[in-house]
């Protein structure tokens, strides 16, 4: 008779695939590394060290479990696990792994969140936010 | 006509076998030319000067990073000095192991080999870094560099900013940890994360970090963090350490780098990493 083998569990959260996802990334900000000031990008970003001012892209953006970022943040998709203190707006998909700790208000399309992440702060959510929503929204606050 | 410039160490007793066999096989190949031989009384900027003005047909470097490095700068100072463009192509024959970082890159063997590659003539259009420093006086210097720029991470300030016209990131960058930045316009390193990919042909240079963090408990264990960064305009500041153009050419920061894109043609070879 054979032994019955223990299958995997699908996992909600894949970690460590994560990272590998972002294959194309055009700024990987290390460790050791401490970024001041208004840093937008085009690409993917992979943040793992200090990081203040303010975070944009067009792309994804992965927050390490070392990251601490005192800044806003402006991406397509964002996955958390480390620190951050700002407002955080994604157009689509916002992960938070359980290492997670967000100070700072969130708006998103979709969100995920571990058991053990922190957050504290408004969510918003609505459809995938485009250009011309947002524009809308400029144009009502003004 | 072809002009072949040695440079200074080239003339050691110990590469005259190879020197021999690449200018047998430069005679079989049909690419006899002038040759000039750098030394202690001979200046590299005048003499490429000089090539320039009798109509070189391409200037080809015998020797290693610094001997292109040396070049590269003679033939700019020529266009400035001119307010002309030079379109010369330069070649690399590299000759000894030592400081030839360069040529591997660009796709050329060292020695016989180095001068098929210089036959089938495959010229590209390459970008060349800038790097801009300002003394006491005020006076304006411009060093250029064809691979990258280096400077030890302690004491290094960065500064990334938009050029004129754009509205794009503008931050500074510290490192704090030890270990060393390069501003890469040709990767000459073999370590590089595999997400960056620096190209000497898209106007932009990589900014590469990479740091080594001592654990506690045991030195000999070090964790490897590596950054990656991308810009046209870098402004880098350290009091102490120069900056290290293509690992040769010492200058003093606050320099400003930036890329001149497709300003060089170069004959590569076709194993070239780009």
């Amino acid at each position: 008779m054979q032994a019955h083998e223990p299958t995997n569990p699908i996992p909600m959260f894949n970690k460590p695939e994560t990272k590998e996802k972002f294959k194309e990334v055009e700024t990987i900000i290390g460790p050791s590394i401490k970024v001041k000031g208004n840093f937008n990008g085009q690409g993917n970003i992979v943040v793992e060290g200090i990081l203040e001012g303010s975070l944009k892209t067009n792309g994804d953006v992965f927050i390490g479990d070392k990251a601490k970022i005192s800044a806003n943040v402006e991406a397509r998709e964002v996955h958390v696990s480390g620190e951050v203190n700002g407002n955080i707006k994604v157009k689509k998909h916002l992960d938070m792994i359980s290492t997670a700790k967000i100070a700072g208000d969130i708006e998103c399309a979709s969100l995920a969140i571990e058991q053990g992440a922190t957050f504290n702060g408004k969510c918003s959510m609505a459809a995938e936010i485009s250009k011309e929503s947002v524009k809308e929204i400029k144009a009502v606050k003004n | 006509m072809h002009v072949y410039i040695y440079d200074g160490y080239v003339n050691a007793k110990k590469y005259d076998t190879v020197l021999a066999h690449i200018e047998t096989r430069i005679t079989d190949l049909g690419l006899n030319g002038k040759i000039i031989r750098l030394g202690v009384m001979k200046n590299v900027a005048e003499a490429v000067a000089n090539e320039i003005k009798h109509g070189a047909k391409t200037i080809i470097a015998i020797g290693n990073d610094q001997t292109i490095n040396k070049i590269i700068n003679s033939v700019a100072l020529f266009a400035i000095n001119n307010q002309t463009e030079v379109n010369i192509p330069l070649g690399l024959i590299p000759v000894g192991e030592k400081g030839n970082d360069i040529a591997p890159a660009l796709g050329i063997e060292p020695g016989e080999k180095g001068c098929d590659v210089l036959s089938a003539r495959r010229i590209a259009k390459l970008d060349l870094g800038l790097a801009q420093t300002t003394n006491t006086s005020g006076q304006l210097s411009n060093y250029y560099f064809l691979s990258q720029a280096n400077i030890p991470c302690q004491g290094t300030f960065l500064e990334i900013n938009p050029l004129k016209g754009s509205i794009k990131s503008k931050f500074s960058i510290e490192v704090m940890e030890p270990g060393e930045i390069n501003i890469i316009n040709l990767s000459t390193l073999t370590d590089l994360p595999p997400k960056a990919k620096p190209n000497p042909q898209d106007g932009k240079l990589e900014l590469y970090i990479k740091t080594k963090t001592a654990k506690k408990l045991s030195k000999l264990t070090s964790q490897i963090s590596q950054s990656v960064f991308s810009s046209k305009k870098i402004t880098v500041i350290n009091k102490k350490s120069p900056l290290i153009l293509d690992n040769s050419l010492n200058i003093k920061t606050p320099a400003e780098i930036t890329v001149l894109s497709q300003k060089l043609n170069f004959i590569v070879g076709k194993e070239r990493r780009f």
